[in-house]
C-alpha cells in the first residue's frame, strides 16, 4: 500500500521492519487465571445433566472477530505496530448456509507517541492514521511495548465485537438467536438479551473448587452442568452460565470438548438450558478442522473467522519470504 | 432470449501459482447455485490493473467442487459414523464451485495475454456471436450463416451459426457426425441441418442440392412428410429463424426387387409409391465402375486392362470376335453372348495360343465375366440384363432438392456400385459445371463400414477419400455419419471442417482422438440427451454444445406406422401401378389386359422405355413399345428317324 503511514514514518527516519510476533498470530488466551465467584442456581449443588441433541433455531447469527498486528518499523528501539481488527456477524437461516449480516473493521497504528522522535511523530500525525497511543509503555523496552500493543489490539477487537453484537442483538427477530464467540458479560446489552448466548472456549477463569470443579471438568460427553450465576472477576455484568461437553475428554485432556455457555440471567436461562445445550451439541458437526481448537470451536464461528481472514489484507500474514539477511546488505 | 446484457457477474476469475490464468485457460468461481454448466459460454470483463479494456470469452470445460473439509474422516467423525446424521448438521459447510474455461476469443487479440482476474458474466446473444467469431459471416454484406442450433445455458439460449463457406466449401467443407446408434440423433441432425441449409443458403452462393444414401431401414423415406413437433420445437425453429416444414422437393430412387417390377424400398404405400423412381442400370452404367466389383484378390492390371478393352472397343459398337462372329454389345445379355463366342472360339481353335484372345488370357476373361455376371445376379433389380436404364437426373439437378437413393435392402456389392457411380457422376458433372446445381451435399451413413480406418482399400473408400480431399473445390461435400469416429479413416474425418458429436460411447471417448476433451466434456458427451450436439467448426476455437429442434419431417419409424409398406404385388398389378404412377388416367385393368400372356421381359422393357421417354400419353407409348402380340406357332411335327440298327436280343 503506497502512501501508508508507515511509509511516511520510515521516510521521516524510522527503520523499516516486518515482524509478526508469535503473540500476534491469533487471539490471546484469557490471561486471567483467577477463581471467580459463582452461585449454583439450578439445584442445591453443581449437578450433571444429560443433553439430548435438538434442532437449532430457525435463524441464528454468529459473531466473532479477528485481530492482526505486526511491527512495521522501529524508531530507535520503539516499535511501530500496524494493527487491524475485524468483526463479522453471519446469519444462518433455512438453507443452513451462513451469510454475512454485519461486519466492520479498523486499521490503526499502535505506538507510544511520546517516545517517537519529533520527525517520526510529525510524519505519523500528518498521515491521518488512526493511532492508539501506548502511553504506559516503558521507554526503551520494546518487549514491554509489544506486550502492551497486544493488549491494545485485543481491546480494540473486543470493542468492535461489542458494537456489532449490540447492533445485531437489536435487530434480532422474535425467534432468532445470536451466538457470540467469547464472554457475554462484556456488554450489558448482550448479557441481558434473552436470545443471546456467549460460547467460551478458553477456561482461564475457574468458578469452582473441589468436587464441583472436578464435576465440571470431568463432565461426560453430551452432558452439561447445572446453571450457575457468574459474578465478579472479569465479568462486568452478571450472567448465568453452565459447562457443556461436546466431545469425550477421555484420552485427551480435561478441557477437550468443553465449552462454557453464558446467557442472560433469569428463569429463561434455567428453563432453556437443556434446549440450548441440545442445540449446541448438534453444532459440533461439521467439525471445524483444521483449526486446532475444533473440539470446542463451533463450525459457524470457525466460518466467521475464515470469512474475516479471507477478507483481510494479505500483507498481514507472515509470508513465505525468508528472514535470512538479504544479500548485499 | 438473451439480447439484453446481464450485467450482474456470475463469477470471478481466480488464479494461483498452481492454477494460474493463462492466455488459453482460466478458472473462476461462482455461487453454489448457478446457471453455469459444462459448455456454458462466459465473458470476462472489467479486469484488474491494466486489463480494463480486455474482454475474454471462454467456454466452460471442467469444474470442481469442494468444501473446507480437511479429510473425509472428519465428516465421519462429525456424523459419528452415521451418514444419515451428516445431513442433520445445523450448518452446511462452505463449498466452492470452481470452473475451468477454455478461451474462445480475446479482444484485443494482440498482444495475447493471460486472462485478467476479473468478473465473469454469462454471454448474451451478441457475446456468443463475438465469442464464436460469427459476426464475420452473420452480419457481413453477403452473409453466409447457416443456423445449426441453439446454444443454451441456464435457461438462456442463443442461435449458433455455421459459415456456409466452411461447411459447403470452398474455404473448408464436409461435415462428420458421430454418435451411438439408436437415438436417431445423427440422422435427425443431418435432416435438420439440410433443412437449415436449404432455407438459408445464400442466393449469391448459387444452387444447392443433397444426395442422401438411405442404407438402413426407413430413415430417409419420408422427408417430404411433416413429422410431429411440439411447441418447444416450434419455438426453437422460430428462434433460429427457420420454418418448421418438411422438404419441399424430394425425389426418391430405389432399385427394383429381383422380380424387376416391385420397388425395393419401404416407401411402397399406395399414397407414396408413385413418386419413387426406379433406379435401373444396364451394362454401360456398370462397366465404367467395374473396379468396384473386383475384390482385393482381383485387383490386377490384367483385369483392369480387359475391362478397359471392353469399355473402349466393344461397348456400343459393332465388333468382330475374331472367330467370324459380329457383336454389338449393349447389354449384359449381349456381353454374355460375346463371352460365349470367345470361349467357344478358343476351344475350337485348340492348340497353339488357345488360351489367349486379343492378348487377354482366358482366365482373365473368365474372371471378368464371372464378376460382371455376378453383379447382374446379386443386384438383379438394380442391374438389368437386357433393358432400359433409369438413372438420377444428371444435368437436371434442381435447387434445394433432396435426392434420396434407397439402398437399404440392396446387396452390399450393389450398394458399393451405386455409391461409386453416383458420386463419380456427381463429380464428373460438377467438374463440368453441368449438374444443374453448384453444390451437392452427399449424406453417407455408416462410414465405419464404407471408410474404415483399417481394412482393404476398396473403391468406395478411395472415392470417399477423394471427396474428402478434393470435393470442396468442386462443390461436392460429404456429410458423413458413423458410430465410432476413431474407426473411420483419419483422412475422411480429418478433412471434415465441421465435426458434430452426439451421445458417445464411453469406450469410444477413451480413444486417443478425444484426448483434447476434458473429462467433464467427455461425461457430458456420454450423457447427451437426444437433440443436443457438440459442434466443432473452423471459426470456433473450442467445441460448442447446441440444441436443435426435431426435424420437421416424418421419422422413419413413424412413417412406417403411418404409411405401412404394402406386400409385393403380382407382376400385372405392379406394372399397372407403375403406369398409373406415370399417368393417373391409366386404368389398371386396361394394363392388365394388354400385358396378359406377354413375356415379362418384354413388358419390363416396354415399361422402362415408357418411363425413359416420359411421353405425354404413357399408356399409348407403353402399348406401342410393347408391340403387337405374336401368336405362338405350333412346332412343326418332325418325321421320326429310324434307328440305325434294329434292336435284337443278341447280347453281343
Amino acid at each position: 500500500m503506497s502512501g501508508a503511514w508507515w511509509d511516511a514514518v520510515v521516510q521521516a527516519g524510522a527503520v523499516r521492519a516486518s515482524f509478526v510476533p508469535p503473540a500476534a498470530e491469533g487471539r490471546a488466551a484469557d490471561p486471567d487465571r483467577e477463581v471467580s465467584l459463582a452461585d449454583v442456581v439450578e439445584g442445591d449443588e453443581l449437578g450433571i445433566h444429560a443433553v439430548t441433541p435438538r434442532p437449532a433455531p430457525r435463524a441464528v447469527t454468529f459473531l466473532d472477530g479477528i485481530e492482526q498486528w505486526k511491527v512495521v518499523g522501529y524508531d530507535g528501539v520503539t516499535p511501530l505496530v500496524r494493527a487491524r481488527v475485524a468483526v463479522a456477524a453471519r446469519r444462518r437461516a433455512g438453507d443452513r448456509r451462513l451469510a454475512t449480516l454485519a461486519e466492520d473493521s479498523r486499521d490503526f497504528a499502535v505506538v507510544p507517541l511520546d517516545q517517537l522522535s519529533p520527525s517520526c511523530r510529525a510524519a505519523l500525525q500528518a498521515s491521518d492514521a488512526d493511532v492508539v497511543d501506548l502511553r504506559e509503555a516503558p521507554a526503551g523496552q520494546p518487549g514491554a511495548a509489544l506486550d502492551l500493543a497486544r493488549r491494545a489490539v485485543d481491546t480494540a477487537r473486543a470493542e468492535l465485537e461489542k458494537a456489532i453484537g449490540e447492533e445485531c442483538a437489536a435487530g434480532l427477530g422474535p425467534d432468532e438467536w445470536l451466538v457470540v464467540d467469547g464472554l457475554l458479560s462484556v456488554s450489558t446489552v448482550l448479557a441481558r438479551h434473552p436470545r443471546v448466548l456467549g460460547v467460551i472456549k478458553s477456561h482461564g477463569a475457574q468458578f469452582f473448587e473441589g468436587r464441583h470443579l472436578e464435576r465440571a471438568l470431568t463432565l461426560p460427553a453430551a452432558h452439561r452442568t447445572s446453571v450457575f450465576r457468574v459474578r465478579g472477576g472479569h465479568a462486568r455484568t452478571e450472567v448465568y452460565s453452565w459447562y457443556l461437553r461436546l466431545w469425550p475428554w477421555e484420552g485427551n485432556d480435561l478441557l477437550y470438548g468443553l465449552v462454557r455457555v453464558e446467557a442472560a440471567p433469569g428463569a429463561g436461562a434455567l428453563a432453556g438450558a437443556d434446549a440450548v445445550s441440545g442445540w449446541l451439541a448438534r453444532e459440533r458437526a461439521p467439525l471445524s478442522t483444521p483449526d486446532a481448537r475444533f473440539d470446542r470451536l463451533l463450525y459457524p464461528i470457525h466460518d466467521v473467522e475464515q470469512y474475516l481472514r479471507a477478507r483481510a489484507p494479505r500483507d498481514f500474514f507472515p509470508g513465505a519470504r525468508t528472514r535470512l539477511p538479504r544479500t548485499g546488505t | 432470449m438473451i439480447d439484453t446484457p446481464h450485467r450482474t457477474p456470475v463469477g470471478r476469475v481466480v488464479a494461483t501459482e498452481l492454477k494460474p490464468a493463462t492466455p488459453h485457460q482460466f478458472n473462476f468461481w461462482t455461487a453454489v447455485e448457478t446457471a453455469i454448466g459444462i459448455g456454458a459460454i462466459v465473458k470476462v470483463e472489467g479486469g484488474g490493473a491494466g486489463d480494463g479494456e480486455r474482454v475474454v470469452f471462454g467456454v466452460v470445460t471442467d469444474a470442481v467442487a469442494y468444501s473446507d473439509l480437511q479429510t473425509p474422516l472428519h465428516d465421519v467423525i462429525g456424523a459419528e459414523g452415521d451418514p444419515s446424521r451428516a445431513a442433520e448438521s445445523a450448518t452446511v459447510r462452505q463449498e466452492i464451485r470452481l470452473w475451468t474455461a477454455a478461451v474462445l476469443r480475446q479482444e484485443p487479440e494482440e498482444p495475447l495475454q493471460p486472462v485478467p482476474l476479473a468478473e465473469v458474466f454469462v454471454a448474451t446473444d451478441a457475446d456468443v456471436a463475438r465469442a464464436l467469431r460469427m459476426e464475420t459471416y452473420l452480419h457481413s454484406a453477403l452473409p453466409t450463416a447457416i443456423p445449426v442450433g441453439l446454444y443454451t445455458s441456464g435457461g438462456l439460449e442463443s442461435p449458433v451459426y455455421l459459415d456456409a463457406e466452411f461447411l459447403l466449401g470452398p474455404e473448408a467443407a464436409h461435415l462428420n457426425i458421430s454418435g451411438v446408434s439408436g437415438l436417431a440423433t445423427k440422422t435427425s441432425a443431418v435432416e435438420f441441418l439440410l433443412s437449415s441449409i436449404f432455407q438459408t443458403f445464400p442466393a449469391h452462393r448459387g444452387k444447392v442440392a443433397a444426395v442422401c444414401f438411405n442404407v438402413k431401414g426407413p430413415d430417409l423415406c419420408f422427408l417430404d412428410r411433416p413429422g410431429a413437433l411440439d411447441d418447444e420445437d416450434r419455438r426453437r425453429y422460430q428462434r433460429l429463424g427457420l420454418e418448421a416444414q418438411p422438404f419441399e422437393r424430394v425425389r426418391y430412387f430405389a432399385p427394383f426387387k429381383a422380380d424387376g417390377v416391385n420397388l425395393n424400398t419401404l416407401r411402397t404405400h399406395p399414397d407414396l409409391v408413385h413418386d419413387v423412381e426406379p433406379l435401373v442400370w444396364g451394362l454401360a452404367e456398370v462397366l465404367d465402375f467395374a473396379e468396384v466389383l473386383l475384390n482385393r484378390d482381383d485387383i490386377d492390371a490384367k483385369a483392369d486392362a480387359f475391362i478397359d478393352f471392353l469399355a473402349d472397343r466393344v461397348m456400343g459398337r459393332k465388333f468382330d470376335d475374331g472367330f467370324g462372329g459380329e457383336h454389338e454389345v449393349r447389354s449384359f445379355a449381349d456381353l454374355d453372348r460375346l463371352f460365349r463366342a470367345i470361349f467357344d472360339g478358343l476351344e475350337a481353335a485348340g492348340g497353339g495360343r488357345g488360351d489367349m484372345w486379343r492378348t487377354h488370357h482366358i482366365a482373365t476373361i473368365r474372371k471378368v465375366r464371372n464378376r460382371l455376371s455376378n453383379i447382374s445376379t446379386r443386384c438383379k433389380g438394380l442391374v438389368t440384363d437386357d433393358g432400359q436404364p433409369n438413372d438420377l437426373p444428371w444435368g437436371k439437378f434442381e435447387d434445394r432438392t433432396v435426392y434420396v437413393v434407397d439402398l437399404a435392402n440392396v446387396d452390399p456389392l450393389g450398394q458399393d456400385l451405386v455409391f461409386a457411380r453416383v458420386v463419380s457422376k456427381l463429380r464428373e458433372h460438377l467438374e463440368k459445371q453441368s449438374l444443374g446445381v453448384g453444390t451437392v451435399a452427399v449424406f453417407v451413413d455408416e462410414l465405419n463400414k464404407y471408410a474404415p480406418a483399417d481394412g482393404p482399400e476398396t473403391y468406395v473408400k478411395k472415392m470417399l477419400l477423394d471427396i474428402s480431399e478434393r470435393g470442396r473445390y468442386l462443390g461436392l461435400v460429404l456429410f458423413g455419419a458413423e458410430q465410432f469416429r476413431s474407426q473411420v479413416h483419419r483422412r475422411v474425418v480429418g478433412n471434415a471442417g465441421t465435426q458434430v458429436f452426439g451421445r458417445m460411447d464411453s469406450d469410444e471417448l477413451a480413444t486417443p482422438g478425444y484426448q483434447v476433451l476434458s473429462p467433464a466434456t467427455k461425461i457430458k458427451l456420454a450423457t447427451l440427451p437426444v437433440g443436443e450436439l457438440m459442434v466443432r467448426h473452423p471459426h470456433f476455437t473450442q467445441p460448442i454444445f447446441v440444441r436443435f429442434p426435431r426435424p420437421a419431417v416424418l421419422r422413419g419409424r413413424d412413417g412406417i406406422e403411418r404409411f405401412p409398406p404394402v406386400p409385393d404385388l403380382a407382376f400385372e398389378d405392379a406394372i399397372a401401378r407403375q403406369l398409373v404412377g406415370l399417368d393417373r388416367r391409366v386404368k389398371p385393368n386396361q394394363v392388365k389386359d394388354l400385358i396378359a400372356d406377354r413375356e415379362e421381359e418384354d413388358v419390363r422393357r416396354a415399361l422402362a422405355e415408357t418411363r425413359r421417354k416420359r411421353a405425354e400419353d404413357p399408356f399409348a407409348y407403353f402399348r406401342k413399345a410393347l408391340g403387337g402380340r405374336v401368336r405362338p406357332q405350333a412346332p412343326r411335327e418332325r418325321d421320326g428317324v429310324p434307328p440305325l440298327n434294329p434292336i435284337s436280343d443278341e447280347p453281343y
